[in-house]
């Protein structure tokens, strides 16, 4: 198999390290090896946060701008400013309530590049069922919803069922369906990316 | 027992120290190195093993113990980030020469970019300054595999060798299989021998010709070294251009030649970069006419093949001589060579206006800032209010983004909020200007490198407030217990040490203890020191400003929630935001007033205390 990049990017804080987590654990449990990069230190004090991961034979941990193949952000202006580690043909999805998104000069270079775009209230979701620390998980519901990368839904619920501490479990998998079964509603009936 | 597991870079290098029988760790926090303490705690008792490990106080006091430990013939390793190696250089240097009877592997991580340091200083350097091996891993996997070598060849030559994994290894996550370990134990031994070890001048001479022999033999044994240094010529064959690489730019050319699936172009690999393999090199050199040399993350190759004729790098303006190397920019200097060569280059994309896109989107920019509820925005606060013309000298920690605040003015080094403050005082004194200063540093750093300074300060009659953050944790690099806090790297209890004894014992006569969350309490302590500083017969004041990290500990930190809101009598005049800095403050251009966002307010109830208009309350207080 060739490499599959990843980008998962957002705020310090938002807990973008342990969705990396489940997605590398998620396939080095399906028997891929896996490489990244986390960001550490000063600037996981609400700075900028990116983490690289490599789902494939890659020898270093991090994917080259223009070659990535999925990008997950916990905040969508985090998701633009990552815009151009983007391959064309790449999918997004943006943790966003905004009614205008994507914005319109990022929307035309989308079409440009044939790059999906998906926007989910995952902040809000979580929020409403009491988990305002869970966007990151609602994120990821709402991104195994379309049946992107080499890991599965199951497999990620899987994972997360798995990892979750004991006392978090119920409320990470209640946030993470939640938000899936959103995704399915939207990957069926309603596509940004072709109006 | 055969184990799967993703492990952090740090991680790896854990397993690889105890995997090489490990037996005693010291370390001292300071990204991107902090996890490898702890990872090595956590397998240790996973695998059942029982080396002896520490937070020490600073690097040098680390260096030193693991040293002693290796004197004493005991497997020892000593683990920093690169701006800590400065701090133990002095331990380094005279290590060097007077060897080991074990083994010692100094972990020194280095900071490309820099992301969370004060240089981009190459840790390689000081290998070849101190004349100790250093080895250069690409990924974590390798760096577990050459944690084991370095602490092999340590052994075998006595001498002290540096692991350099850069943060792309430290901080890398990679999916590793291990087994079970077996322990190793050598029983602590001390022949005595003043002639090594505690060598005079004399001897030291004697002593630098063996270091000199031990270089020179195991330069010969890297040049065969094939599992880490090796290229990819083939016999008889000439190319017009190849890479010499090592450490994360070496997985990074690999990975960047096959994807664009070129075997044109040879690389070879220097994963002991010193003592230098100059056979191996020499041969790849022969058979290229041009070689671009992708090192970080400065020029030691460079310097070290000392025909340049061939070579590209930095020197030769073909590698950017700052910043990391990451693959796009390799690319782009491989591409350079391609085409400067007459190779066939890389497909480029036309799609390069993504970066053009994403500038002209003005998005927010966003600074690393003090979280919500954090006890140094409240001390920052209060300090600038009361002393507002002062000097303000500050350290290394999360404090010093206390300059979102306008609360810090400087920054050296681990301890220079003192010593910077006396030098200041000196400086304006000579003129006759009485020149306000207010001095901070964290409980960490002062107990790391805060006493020499303030005992200079004292017996040199300097004059400031020094106010020591205490929050009673290494907070910014990742929550490590401190001397004061007597939880040691274990979390077994060790001696708590007092901080009020050490300021008293350093001469101190002005000690006061504070809450900095009783903004009253503190503003009035602030002026009180002010005029101890002042008087005649006054000296330096010093303010222990003490309240629980928010994060390490949320309970204590914020025993009672207090819930804030905004009344309309917020006239968006931005004062909290630009005094204050709570993240969670934001002005809502909707409806021109100051908002308070929910999703990630502490509750500390703080900001009651910042308005002018007394625009922010206490929930309770407003629906009554």
């Amino acid at each position: 198999m060739e490499t599959v990049n990843i980008i998962l990017c957002g705020l310090g804080g938002q807990g973008i390290l342990f969705v990396t987590k489940v997605m590398a654990r998620a396939a080095v449990d399906k028997g891929y090896s896996v490489i990244g990069a986390e960001t550490h230190g000063m600037a996981q004090r609400g700075g900028s946060v990116v983490s690289h991961l490599r789902i494939g034979p890659a020898q270093s941990s991090l994917v080259r701008a223009g070659e990535a193949h999925i990008l997950l952000a916990l905040e969508e202006n985090e998701g633009y400013r990552n815009l151009s580690f983007m391959a064309p043909g790449a999918s997004m999805y943006v943790n966003t309530d905004s009614a205008t998104f994507p914005r319109k000069e990022v929307a035309s270079f989308l079409a440009q590049e044939s790059i999906e775009c998906k926007g989910a209230p995952a902040g809000k979701i979580a929020l409403d069922l009491s988990a305002p620390l869970s966007s990151n998980l609602a994120l990821l519901g709402f991104f195994s919803a379309f049946g992107k990368g080499p890991i599965s839904h199951e497999e990620l619920r899987q994972t997360i069922d798995t990892i979750s501490p004991e006392r978090f479990k119920e409320k990470n998998l209640k946030v993470f369906d939640t938000c899936h079964e959103w995704g399915l509603k939207r990957s069926v009936y309603h596509d940004t990316t072709h109006p | 027992m055969s184990n799967k597991e993703i492990f952090l870079g740090n991680g790896a290098i854990a397993l690889g120290l105890l995997e090489a029988g490990c037996q005693v760790i010291t370390s001292y926090p300071g990204t991107p190195s902090s996890e490898i303490l702890p990872e090595a705690i956590r397998l240790k008792k996973n695998l059942g093993l029982d080396p002896y490990v520490e937070w020490s106080t600073n690097e040098k006091v680390a260096l030193d113990n693991a040293f002693a430990a290796a004197v004493a013939g005991k497997r020892a390793a000593c683990i920093m980030k690169q701006v800590g190696l400065n701090v133990a250089a002095d331990s380094l240097m005279s290590a060097a020469y007077i060897g080991t009877m074990g083994g010692l592997v100094i972990v020194s991580c280095d900071d490309p970019g820099p992301h969370s340091s004060q240089t981009e200083q190459d840790t390689r350097f000081m290998a070849r300054l101190a004349k100790v091996p250093v080895l250069d891993p690409a990924n974590p996997q390798e760096a577990r595999e050459m944690a084991g070598l370095a602490m092999e060849i340590s052994e075998k030559y006595s001498v002290p060798v540096i692991l350099r994994p850069a943060i792309r290894v430290c901080h890398a996550r990679q999916d590793i299989t291990y087994d079970t370990v077996e322990p190793h134990r050598t029983l602590a031994s001390f022949e005595k021998n003043p002639a090594r070890w505690a060598a005079t001048p004399k001897f030291r001479f004697k002593l630098h010709g063996e270091l000199n022999q031990k270089l020179a033999d195991m330069a010969e044994y890297f040049n065969t070294l094939s599992a880490y240094n090796h290229h990819d010529l083939e016999p008889g064959r000439a190319y017009p251009l190849g890479i010499l690489a090592g450490g994360v730019p070496y997985a990074v050319v690999r990975d960047i030649l096959a994807e664009t699936g070129r075997t044109d172009i040879p690389v070879l690999k220097l994963g002991t970069p010193y003592p230098f393999p100059a056979g191996l090199a020499g041969e790849f050199m022969a058979a290229c006419d041009k070689v671009l040399v992708v090192e970080e993350t400065d020029t030691l190759i460079e310097y070290l093949l000392r025909d340049s004729s061939k070579v590209l790098g930095r020197l030769s303006g073909h590698i950017p001589s700052e910043g990391e190397l990451v693959p796009e920019v390799v690319f782009s200097c491989i591409n350079g060579a391609l085409k400067e060569r007459q190779m066939e280059p890389f497909p480029e994309r036309a799609s390069g206006n993504a970066v053009e896109l994403i500038q002209t989107l003005e998005l927010p920019i966003r600074k690393p800032t003090l979280c919500p509820g954090c006890p140094h925005r409240a001390s920052f606060y209060t300090i600038r209010k009361k002393r507002p013309k002062a000097i303000f000298t500050s350290d290394i920690g999360c404090y010093t983004l206390g300059l979102n605040l306008g609360g810090v003015d400087t920054c050296l080094d681990m301890g220079a909020a003192i010593t910077m403050a006396s030098g200041f005082y000196h400086a304006f004194a000579q003129d006759e200007v009485k020149q306000p200063i207010v001095a901070t540093i964290g409980d960490s750093t002062f107990f790391h490198s805060g006493p020499a300074g303030l005992l200079n300060s004292v017996y040199n009659d300097a004059r400031f407030i020094l106010v020591i953050l205490d929050n009673s944790i290494t907070a910014m690099t990742g929550m490590q217990p401190t001397p004061g806090l007597g939880i040691r790297a274990d979390g077994s209890h060790g001696k708590s040490i007092s901080l009020e004894r050490i300021v008293k014992g350093c001469g101190i006569d002005f000690i006061e203890i504070v809450d900095p969350y009783d903004f009253t309490a503190m503003g009035s302590l602030m002026k009180k020191a002010a005029e101890y500083v002042e008087a005649p017969d006054g000296g330096i004041a010093v303010i222990i400003s003490r309240h629980p990290c928010v994060i390490a500990n949320r309970a204590e930190a914020i025993p009672e929630k207090r819930k804030v809101m905004v009344t309309d009598d917020c006239v968006a005049c931005g004062y909290c935001m630009k005094r204050f800095e709570c993240p969670a403050l934001y002005n809502d251009l909707r409806v021109e007033k100051t908002r308070i966002n929910r999703h990630i307010c502490a509750d500390c109830g703080l900001c009651v205390n910042v308005c002018p208009k007394k625009a922010i309350v206490p929930m309770d207080a407003a629906e009554i």
